[in-house]
């Protein structure tokens, strides 16, 4: 105890030099933190799953995938044609529905983008959405704007930066211009807002409406169908058990004769996430391999820089402390120790403060890799501060605490004589 | 946060800001060194004494502006790329409301009549125009690397026809290529070393003309394949490979470094819409007489056309619209350069703090030989200095190493789509300035407050 008190002191013994460092060192690891939560996010969805995983049925070689609505009801039951075949535990459709509130000028605040789905599936299949993993209150005001969706079929949930983006409220009205189903313009009512986070800058709507346009534009249209009628399933979602439920799954969608024009495919959820990650290798690359690892290096030279100095400038107190009987090795886990709590300490407060200033104030950070909205700091990354500040401290001080225990009294004391 | 972002974007975004500040930090340079009479062999030696430390800041600034550096030959990689790509005097037709040519959609009698417009160039009596049929299509990729992705994303251009598609688009062909015919597809030749048997018999191999950076990225999965033969390093006339449930075969390959196109594979339009779905055109490209004839041909399009509901933009605007996710990673390299330089500078003003601390019975004698407080001040400073130029110096060296590696990235604009590209990194001479200039500040910034620190001491307390 008396030994942590002597730390102490010595920490705070130099003001200057320890705020400098600390400051030093809480920016730098604010940095890692942002840079390693988006490569966790990353690997997560890209990690392959064994057990409850999600896959998705797209097009087969165009993206973006476009097949056929008729696709929709076989595909959803993992295009099992016999009893003895599996079929998903649940499934999703996505139909992409983008408009804008300006068509004299389209810009990225007032163009909106939908997900046309099943009103039900929001709560049941869409990453983090899950009622079940809510809490009881999100859960309640999730289901209450499911049930809303259900019952007006030009109802629309949407993300919180999203509904500020276009200066609009819960019960407001507004109207779309298609962009990319042209002439498909469609008045939505908001019915409900997304829970804080992931889904800030997303909208789901309601698929029977985008389906009840498509089917009436031929009697405004002389007959002719829409040009993207028979393009308007963009993307399946189906859930399995297993990867072994995934396979027979798989095998059942590439060998049913119903999906031919266009053949479609069948992967998991984390393959088609990393196919389109793959773009962003090299990037990806860059953050893992060049940037954080600079960062802690610099990290480790302030936080050496700052003991070494102190170190030089308290030969003589070492010196006095040998003769007072402290052993090389108490020198030494003195020296560390002082960069230790120096490092662990600005290293987890800028932890806490990073995850309460990204998620709690900022609402995720944006960061143009693939179709992610924003980036949000994992309630873990609190430890990867007090490890990053632990360990660059440590690096950073074993060679003047090696010089701190291995000075000879004599030395010392006959340069002050 | 919306004030930060735009301080930042418009500060990297400036050249001009750049070479002011490169030109203010050069002369705050010459300042200090002529105006220091605190002899400069004084400074430096200081310095080496304590070369341990002085190194340690050092390459704290090295990290810090390497990095930058790198970062930023990204970035001006991506900004070339997309200024590089369009033609001034090019007109690009897209279907009205498209926000890309992803999502365009042009059908062949509307082409005919936007193609008989005046103010389009002719040759021979033909329009220079050129039909095109843009397509993502997803390849299964033929010896993946174990725990990598099993497919990747191509591009497709599907063109009626390349040879002018290539005039249009001022591309030329590297020595042996040739354009595509007009059949589109070969049939395999008996005695072709490049096929195999099985291939040798099937369907006609579809003629396909590469981009130079696709040409890398497929001949790379040949080198896996046949890790004991040598392999180019790109695919070449007469190669072959696998697409869409058809062997392809090379007939040409791109002079198209430093363009978006270098990612792209040209194909016979009549083949690959029908193969992958799509039975219209994505965008119409007009070959004008210069840039003041294209602009007015846009607002042609755009404002007197009615015949067809079609989007009309200068091609280099264009691509110019596809720079929204350089912009983001331009804010995102700012933060982050911001946040470690501040780092940076905590390095830098403890180093400092000791230097002041270590030398107060300097200070003092100095004072006491008739050095004025100033004199003392900008010697501390310049010491400063001396540490961030040597840092920031090597950190330009270091980081100026990647110039000319290549990357895959995607270009998008802030309405979607986009472009898978591989892009060549570039450092230079403004992103040097940009590196060299931010080590200056941070030595300037680490070193002002320890400099106000040793003016304050008085000389007779400094000496006792």
């Amino acid at each position: 105890m008396k030994f942590l008190l002597l730390i102490l002191k010595n920490v705070r013994r130099n003001a200057v030099r320890s705020a400098l460092t600390a400051v030093g060192t809480m920016v730098l690891v604010f940095v890692v933190t942002l840079v390693w939560s988006i490569l966790d996010f990353l690997d997560k969805v890209t990690a392959e799953k064994t057990d409850n995983l999600k896959a998705i049925v797209t097009e087969r070689w165009q993206i973006p995938s476009q097949m056929p609505f008729s696709y929709a009801d076989t595909l959803s039951e993992g295009a099992a044609r016999h009893p003895k075949d599996l079929r998903p535990l649940d499934s999703m459709t996505w139909q992409f529905y983008g408009g804008t509130i300006d068509p004299a000028k389209k810009t990225i605040e007032n163009i909106l983008f939908a997900f046309a789905m099943e009103p039900e599936k929001v709560g049941s299949m869409l990453d983090d959405l899950e009622l079940t993993t809510l809490s009881p209150a999100k859960a309640d005001d999730l289901r209450r704007s499911i049930a809303r969706l259900k019952e007006k079929r030009n109802g629309i949930i949407v993300g919180r930066e999203k509904l500020a983006q276009i200066h609009k409220r819960l019960g407001d009205r507004f109207t779309l211009t298609g962009l990319n189903y042209k002439d498909i313009d469609l008045e939505f009512e908001v019915v409900g807002v997304f829970p804080d986070g992931r889904y800030d800058k997303s909208a789901v709507m309601n698929r029977d409406y985008l389906n009840a346009s498509l089917d009436a534009y031929p009697r405004s249209h002389a007959g002719q169908k829409h040009p993207l009628a028979d393009k308007t399933l963009n993307l399946v979602w189906l859930r399995v058990p297993d990867m072994q439920a995934f396979n027979t799954v798989q095998e059942q969608i590439s060998q049913s004769p119903l999906y031919t024009s266009p053949a479609v495919k069948c992967e998991t959820a984390s393959s088609g996430i990393a196919t389109f990650l793959e773009a962003y290798r090299d990037l990806i690359w860059g953050m893992r391999w060049l940037l954080a690892p600079a960062i802690l290096l610099t990290l480790s030279l302030v936080i050496a820089n700052a003991i070494s100095i102190s170190v030089r400038e308290r030969r003589l107190e070492f010196a006095v402390l040998r003769v007072l009987g402290f052993r090389p090795l108490q020198i030494l886990v003195l020296v560390v120790g002082e960069a230790v709590l120096l490092g662990a300490g600005s290293g987890l407060f800028s932890t806490v403060a990073t995850y309460t200033l990204i998620n709690q104030v900022m609402g995720g950070v944006n960061f143009p890799i693939a179709f992610f909205g924003a980036f949000f700091i994992p309630l873990q990354a609190i430890w990867w501060g007090l490890a990053i500040g632990l360990l660059t401290a440590l690096a950073g001080s074993v060679v003047p605490a090696f010089t701190a225990s291995a000075i000879r009294v004599t030395e010392a004391f006959s340069k002050v004589a | 946060m919306k004030t930060a972002q735009t301080i930042l974007l418009a500060a990297a975004d400036s050249q001009t800001a750049v070479w002011i500040a490169g030109a203010a930090a050069l002369i705050l340079l010459a300042c200090l060194l002529f105006g220091v009479k605190v002899p400069l062999r004084y400074l430096v030696r200081n310095l080496t004494v304590r070369w341990r430390t002085t190194l340690m800041t050092a390459l704290a600034f090295v990290l810090v502006i390497s990095l930058l550096t790198v970062m930023m030959a990204f970035v001006n990689g991506m900004y070339r790329l997309t200024q590089a790509s369009g033609q001034p005097g090019n007109v690009m037709v897209l279907a009205d409301g498209a926000t890309d040519e992803s999502f365009s959609n042009l059908v062949a009698p509307d082409m005919a009549d936007i193609e008989n417009q005046p103010g389009i160039l002719r040759e021979n009596g033909r329009p220079l125009c050129s039909r095109e049929t843009y397509l993502v299509v997803t390849q299964p990729i033929e010896n993946p690397i174990p725990g990598r992705p099993q497919r990747r994303f191509l591009q497709l251009r599907g063109l009626d026809d390349s040879a002018l598609a290539g005039r249009v688009h001022g591309l030329e062909l590297y020595p042996q290529g040739r354009w595509i015919s007009e059949a589109g597809v070969r049939e395999p030749a008996p005695n072709d070393a490049a096929l195999a048997g099985r291939e040798r018999a099937a369907q006609p191999l579809i003629e396909a003309v590469l981009g130079e950076g696709v040409a890398h990225v497929l001949a790379a999965d040949k080198k896996r394949q046949s890790k004991s033969a040598p392999s180019p390093e790109r695919l070449d006339v007469g190669d072959t490979f696998s697409l869409g449930d058809r062997r392809w075969i090379v007939v040409g390959v791109l002079k198209s470094a430093g363009s978006t196109f270098d990612s792209e594979i040209w194909a016979k339009r009549g083949m690959i819409g029908p193969m992958f779905g799509k039975d219209t055109y994505s965008s119409l490209v007009l070959r004008t007489a210069g840039p003041t004839e294209a602009r007015r041909l846009k607002e042609f399009f755009n404002s007197q056309y009615k015949k067809a509901a079609v989007l009309a933009q200068v091609e280099t605007d264009y691509f110019d619209n596809l720079s929204g996710t350089n912009r983001q990673f331009l804010f995102a390299i700012g933060f982050v350069t911001v946040v470690m330089a501040v780092g940076g500078v905590m390095g830098v003003m403890n180093t400092m703090f000791a230097a002041v601390s270590n030398r107060v019975k300097d200070i003092g004698v100095l004072r006491l030989m008739g050095y004025s407080r100033s004199q003392i001040m900008l010697a501390f400073l310049l010491e400063s200095l001396l540490i961030a130029m040597a840092g920031g110096a090597l950190g330009c060296a270091l980081g100026s190493l990647v110039d000319g590696w290549t990357a895959t990235s995607i270009v998008s604009g802030a309405a979607g789509g986009g472009k898978f590209v591989v892009l060549r990194l570039s450092v230079d001479l403004q992103t040097l300035l940009l590196g060299f200039v931010l080590a200056l500040a941070m030595g300037v910034l680490g070193g002002l407050i320890p400099a106000f620190t040793a003016v304050r001491l008085k000389p007779l307390e400094a000496l006792r």
